[in-house]
């Protein structure tokens, strides 16, 4: 992790610890603990409701918890929520930008956020990296959904973040704009950054990453690989009873999560 | 930017300069892009200026320096109630503060940097009445004039903006925030022009005078002509202050980033 915006905390890029969140009386995230190492792909899965987001924004200083650590390579993003969050890349479910801004300007504007001053020869390379230097001069809201998802993507990046946080980045794209941000997210990966994504996809899940967590009403319920996960649950009766011929990860997480509708 | 020529290798979140000067780099482009935004708060105040010298007018409402007083107001009311506060909604609504918000950007930044846009866009405002009232209505100041009534500016806009801040906090919906903007920029840029008249009674002057809009006439009025300088407009001076305060702590307490 030499060179990146990393606080050298030593294999852990991320470490959360007994994480609580409510909203009133509700509890949104019951204790959640995980890892995630360097390098590492880590998928949250969950049903609508289930605390994904909530978690994924504790994690990013969107929500104050009621309790529980969160720490980046060694930073306590409680202690230090900036030190933190400058080794932190975000694509939030639903990213909006200055309406008024074209593209190009959003991205120098999140540069220099991070203290980053760029020509605008390097933005536009920057830009031509995830294909959209043609679209420099348009709008946010004119682009295509793939096409602000590579945007948002790049933004989260622009800084060489240690971790990178991911929230749904592939929801309502085509196939192949879904195949193309999967090769790019492996990319981020081959470059030595530790990503976590959530996703309702189990396809991608098991494409994408190297461990997923099972979270279900504010808990996780399982932690491992794909394969791990389905070699363990594969005689589950849960998980049996809802299998239609080999077990998959779908039934795996349908065994371990309900059947029943969510929010 | 790409994966390979990627980013800076410090640890440390960066400055805070650094960030602030990006933000108020964006969100000087994003005002001027506003174009109607921009013509609405100089033209109205100037059709005001213009209307109010003219004819049988120039008598009912008095002294000329609370005519260009108020022409001012108008501006810095139409910046704050209809300019600042609805694009914090529609941000708030677009999720623009969220995506700030994930950077290593202290919160007061991303709000110092739309406030100080606003104080300058009310400056501007204020040079181009000024200006107008100098070289058409004769109302012309010494060089001390036109120094405080700018200083007198800043601290007026702190208040119009307090008060745009306390509705975008105390109100979420968008749609709702609109219509009370609206309503509540009518009452407070009328009092403040009724106030220096004769046309109300002695109660409702008195309100008018110590309503937000009358105690800003009453500071710039004094800071046009130094000379007459008073108790009074020391005390509209605090008042001023007062308002912003509350006001401010009212925006600040209630304000969410998110809308829903």
């Amino acid at each position: 992790m030499s060179g990146r915006n990393s606080g050298g905390g030593g294999g852990l890029a991320l470490a959360v610890t007994d994480l609580r969140v409510s909203y009133g009386q509700k509890r949104a995230v019951d204790g959640v603990s995980l890892e995630i190492e360097d390098g590492e792909i880590f998928g949250l899965l969950g049903p609508n409701g289930a605390g994904k987001t909530t978690t994924l924004s504790a994690i990013e200083g969107l929500l104050r918890p009621d309790s529980g650590t969160v720490v980046v390579h060694g930073v306590d993003a409680r202690a230090n929520p900036l030190r933190a969050k400058a080794m932190v890349g975000v694509q939030l479910q639903s990213t909006g930008f200055q309406a008024a801004l074209t593209i190009l300007e959003i991205v120098k504007l999140y540069a220099g956020l991070y203290g980053l001053a760029r020509s605008r020869n390097e933005l536009l390379e920057a830009l031509e990296g995830v294909g959209l230097a043609d679209e420099a001069s348009r709008r946010f809201a004119q682009l295509s959904g793939g096409q602000q998802k590579r945007l948002s993507l790049l933004i989260a990046t622009i800084h060489d973040p240690a971790l990178v946080l991911l929230d749904e980045p592939t929801a309502g794209l085509d196939p192949q704009a879904r195949r193309q941000l999967w090769n790019r997210i492996e990319r981020i990966r081959q470059s030595g950054r530790s990503i976590m994504l959530t996703t309702h996809s189990m396809e991608e899940a098991q494409a994408v990453c190297d461990r997923v967590a099972i979270l279900d009403h504010g808990k996780i319920l399982a932690v491992d690989t794909p394969a791990g996960l389905i070699e363990k649950h594969r005689d589950d009766p849960r998980v049996v009873g809802v299998a239609h011929g080999q077990v998959t990860l779908d039934d795996v997480f349908i065994g371990l999560t309900g059947q029943d509708y969510r929010d | 930017m790409t994966d390979a020529a990627a980013g800076s290798r410090t640890v440390a979140a960066p400055a805070v300069g650094t960030a602030l000067r990006a933000l108020l780099e964006a969100d000087l482009v994003v005002q001027l892009r506003n174009l109607r935004a921009v013509a609405l708060s100089t033209i109205l105040p100037l059709v005001l200026l213009f209307g109010t010298f003219a004819g049988k007018r120039a008598q009912i409402l008095g002294d000329p320096r609370f005519k260009v007083a108020a022409c001012m107001m108008l501006g810095m009311a139409t910046i704050a109630l209809l300019g600042y506060s609805m694009s914090m909604a529609r941000d708030r609504d677009a999720g623009v503060f969220q995506r700030l918000r994930v950077t290593p950007t202290p919160p007061w930044a991303i709000m110092a940097s739309r406030l100080a846009i606003q104080v300058l866009a009310m400056l501007v405002m204020a040079v181009v009445v000024l200006v107008a009232a100098t070289l058409f209505e004769n109302v012309a100041l010494d060089a001390g004039g036109y120094v405080l009534t700018l200083f007198a500016v800043v601290f007026s806009s702190a208040m119009f903006l307090s008060i745009a801040q306390a509705l975008v906090g105390l109100i979420r919906s968008t749609d709702t925030l609109n219509a009370v903007s609206r309503l509540a920029y009518i009452p407070l840029f009328a009092l403040g022009l009724l106030g220096h008249t004769d046309i109300l009674g002695t109660t409702l002057e008195t309100i008018a005078r110590w309503s937000p809009g009358g105690v800003v006439a009453t500071m710039l009025g004094g800071a046009m002509s130094p000379t007459t300088w008073n108790g009074e407009t020391w005390t509209a001076v605090l008042v001023v202050l007062a308002y912003a305060a509350v006001f401010a702590g009212a925006g600040i307490r209630w304000f969410r980033w998110t809308a829903s």
